[in-house]
């Protein structure tokens, strides 16, 4: 797994962020490298110095923000990696049953940070936003957007959303061309309000979010449909998939799920968990129509040999490079190098249930 | 019952008075709305909107270019389309500041992806304008090159072309030797040679490289079993059936190609009822389509299919495509050329040098479309129909005629039927080929809803 968090020493006083670089540049936001071992780095910039516990080849070109008082540090660009993505808040209003970073009830307000990150960041490069739930901070979150793509056109947005809180207000601010940079990566579970409402814990979650679709429709917003793959919602997915096929057929992706052993499916994963294998008839169907539809629907977090021959090309390997890690029985597979694997903290127990291709 | 957004439904005789009648029981409208036949929720009336409006073609920055560098070709097919000329014919090529025109034009396709096909004549007796124009391509853009070529000779320079990944070939197979022979007008040493050809390639590229399609005179078609068996022994799966052009040397040569009666109606439907058959009796081997009507299926049930440029609606001319002529003149599609090649009307909307945002463009543009027109306004096909100008102007010499009443509309409406027979159809073989075509990988899925 890579490190996205390191111990560090700095001599500086409030958390900054900087961007690490081997040698010496003008740019004033730059900390160049001054030591390093195959252990530790020791960096030098406008903030002062750093001295990080890990060897400046991994680091060089990542973003990080130092924070002296917590003696550590946080990649939060990391040079080449397609899977970055800033925290804007830990705090949620859902209370998915299978979340896997619950809520936290405090909230600190990291928003100048992540601006100065986002705008150090590679060219071209697609930024994730997730949380808890970014849109509780939407004026802050809607302007550090704003501000960032008209500093750097050249960057992207993804970002994850409930989408419980957008109204008609927002159409015209997202309906400017600055926000086709930007696409909504927003959860449905189900094709019915009762079932979407229980997993998402939430009372007329369902309704809401068919408001915001609406809203972000009128917008011309971009949208990727999210749905977990879990043991309830499993025989639902056929409708869902003729529902998303009527209402939200503008959506550029319908991502379906693997569940994470993490957070809240830990210790709820002997209910939640659908082990595909047993039973692909109802994901099929799902791909079927969506298939027939012209809808774009993938498989993610899923590996291959757990997708009948006729359904991988669905798959995408998905699983972000710092958390995803292998079966001793894929050495060999031939499907390996397009497999989603696992993640890192998928139970050891589980990780063998593979069938090399 | 089809609607505006393409989605449609088989409706009882009794709904179907309900609804003319306005009489629907609440049942009904529960059920008209769950799919998408009315909308309620503010949601649901946006999204019909949207893919009401998804059905019109949107006209894409120019993504995609015929080039005929050379009118010149080395054999005479007798439905040659093009007039062609002479292999040994002068001033049938791209001059100099043609090239570099083409060259200019070529470097502003900086879009995702864009195909540039050659045309002919034959492509291959200029391999140096070939690369000319590769070379051209901006980096940054992902290319398809496709040569359409005869076949007929192939060598180092050539084959260093083929050898691209980025390039493709398509050629003719009209079937088996006789018939390709006697199409061509050419001896059986030569189509043997052709063949051999073709062979090479493709056991040096395999088939997903090489596309064929057979022109069919349906007069004297081929078997279909043979026709088939021509294509599947070489591992070539997908086969456009074309019929004989009415343009070119085959206006002259083939007039009653000017309506296409049933016959060619009867075989179309023979040929795609035995690729049924195959499909189904040998369901471990690769499926076998019909290139044009597959398409016609996606479009039935996806918006957005709207590369194939002779169906679509409105039809935007000159826009997302264009052709450039031999002699630099560009052309809205490869039949107006044709056309003009044969002397029947000049369709030409510019040329390469100065431009073709003409009013010749946009007069073309302004008929390109079947809204508006009473009988397609009144068709529940014209969510997934065209309007191919061209076509009419070749057969009738104008546009200006009864919708219903021209060859275009009588072969898609022949289509179009067929197609919804075939989607309604209980038959498993049927139903089985039907999924594979649209690409899906079960058969769970109903194709067409009934109430």
């Amino acid at each position: 797994m890579i490190p996205l968090a390191l111990p560090a020493q700095s001599d500086g006083i409030t958390p900054y962020v900087t961007r690490l670089r081997r040698k010496r540049t003008d740019h004033p936001e730059d900390s160049w490298c001054l030591m390093s071992t195959e252990v530790k780095s020791l960096w030098c910039g406008a903030h002062g110095l750093v001295e990080i516990d890990y060897s400046a080849d991994a680091l060089e070109g990542d973003v990080i923000l130092v924070n002296p008082a917590a003696k550590r540090i946080e990649r939060m660009l990391r040079s080449g990696s397609r899977h970055n993505s800033l925290l804007i808040t830990e705090r949620c209003d859902q209370l998915c049953l299978m979340c896997s970073q619950p809520p936290k009830k405090s909230h600190v307000d990291r928003f100048d940070l992540l601006h100065k990150a986002c705008l150090l960041a590679e060219p071209s490069a697609t930024i994730g936003i997730s949380g808890g739930e970014p849109t509780l901070y939407k004026a802050r979150l809607f302007e550090m957007v704003e501000q960032v793509l008209q500093a750097r056109p050249d960057l992207s947005f993804h970002i994850l959303s409930n989408g419980q809180h957008f109204c008609a207000d927002d159409i015209p601010r997202l309906s400017d061309s600055l926000w086709h940079k930007v696409i909504w990566g927003i959860p449905i579970y189900a094709a019915t309000a009762v079932l979407h409402d229980r997993i998402v814990g939430k009372t007329d979650a369902y309704e809401r979010l068919h408001e915001s679709f609406d809203y972000l429709l009128l917008s011309g917003a971009r949208l990727e449909l999210r749905t977990v793959l879990l043991a309830d919602n499993i025989a639902d997915l056929p409708a869902l998939a003729g529902r998303i096929s009527i209402l939200l057929s503008h959506a550029e992706q319908w991502s379906l799920m693997g569940l994470e052993n993490i957070g809240f499916a830990r210790n709820r994963w002997p209910e939640l968990y659908f082990d595909l294998r047993s039973g692909f008839t109802q994901v099929g169907e799902a791909l079927d129509i969506a298939m027939l539809n012209g809808l774009n629907a993938r498989l993610f977090n899923v590996p291959l040999c757990h997708i009948p021959p006729a359904y991988r090309h669905h798959g995408v390997a998905s699983i972000s490079d710092w958390k995803q890690r292998f079966a001793p029985k894929c050495t060999g597979c031939a499907g390996k190098s397009d497999c989603s694997g696992f993640f890192e903290w998928h139970p050891d127990e589980l990780l063998n249930q593979v069938s090399p291709i | 019952m089809t609607a505006p957004t393409g989605r449609f439904f088989s409706a009882s005789t009794d709904l179907m008075t309900r609804l003319t009648s306005q009489a629907l029981t609440d049942t009904d409208k529960q059920w008209l709305e769950a799919h998408g036949f009315l909308a309620v929720s503010p949601l649901a009336k946006h999204a019909q909107k949207f893919m009401k409006a998804r059905r019109r073609t949107q006209a894409t920055p120019l993504d995609y270019l015929i080039l005929v560098p050379t009118l010149r070709c080395n054999l005479a097919c007798s439905y040659c389309q093009v007039s062609r000329a002479d292999e040994r014919a002068v001033g049938f090529d791209w001059n100099a500041q043609t090239l570099a025109a083409v060259q200019r034009l070529v470097r502003t396709l900086d879009g995702p992806a864009a195909k540039i096909e050659f045309q002919g004549g034959e492509p291959t007796l200029r391999p140096d304008l070939i690369r000319a124009v590769i070379e051209a391509a901006p980096a940054s853009t992902s290319m398809t090159y496709v040569i359409c070529t005869n076949l007929q000779v192939i060598n180092e320079e050539i084959l260093e072309i083929f050898d691209r990944d980025d390039v493709q070939i398509s050629t003719s197979l009209d079937a088996d030797l006789m018939t390709h022979s006697r199409q061509r007008q050419s001896d059986i040493a030569k189509t043997k040679q052709f063949l051999a050809n073709l062979d090479q390639l493709l056991a040096r590229y395999g088939p997903s490289k090489i596309s064929a399609l057979p022109t069919i005179d349906s007069r004297s078609p081929p078997d279909v079993d043979d026709l088939i068996e021509e294509y599947k022994s070489r591992g070539l799966t997908s086969i456009y059936l074309r019929p004989v052009n009415f343009q070119g040397f085959a206006r002259k040569r083939h007039p009653h190609a000017k309506s296409q009666d049933k016959s060619w109606d009867d075989y179309y439907e023979r040929f795609l009822f035995s690729l049924i058959e195959r499909n189904w009796s040998e369901q471990s081997g690769a499926v076998l389509e019909e290139t044009y009507f597959s398409h016609l299926l996606k479009r039935i049930f996806r918006p957005g299919q709207d590369r194939h440029v002779d169906l679509r609606n409105p039809n935007p001319i000159g826009r997302d495509y264009v052709v450039i002529d031999h002699d630099g003149r560009a052309y809205p599609s490869d039949e107006a050329r044709m056309l003009a090649r044969s002397g029947i009307i000049d369709l030409s909307i510019g040329d390469v040098l100065t431009g073709w945002d003409t009013p010749e463009r946009y007069a073309l543009e302004q008929a390109a479309t079947s809204f508006g027109d009473p009988a397609c306004d009144s068709c529940a096909y014209q969510p997934y129909c065209g309007r191919d100008i061209v076509d009419d102007i070749a057969r009738y010499g104008t546009v200006d005629l009864p919708r219903h009443e021209t060859e275009f509309c009588r072969r898609h409406m022949h289509l179009f039927d067929f197609a919804f027979r075939m989607i309604y159809s209980n038959d498993e073989a049927i139903q089985y080929s039907l999924k594979r075509w649209l690409g899906l990988a079960s058969d769970a899925v109903s194709l067409g809803m009934k109430r």
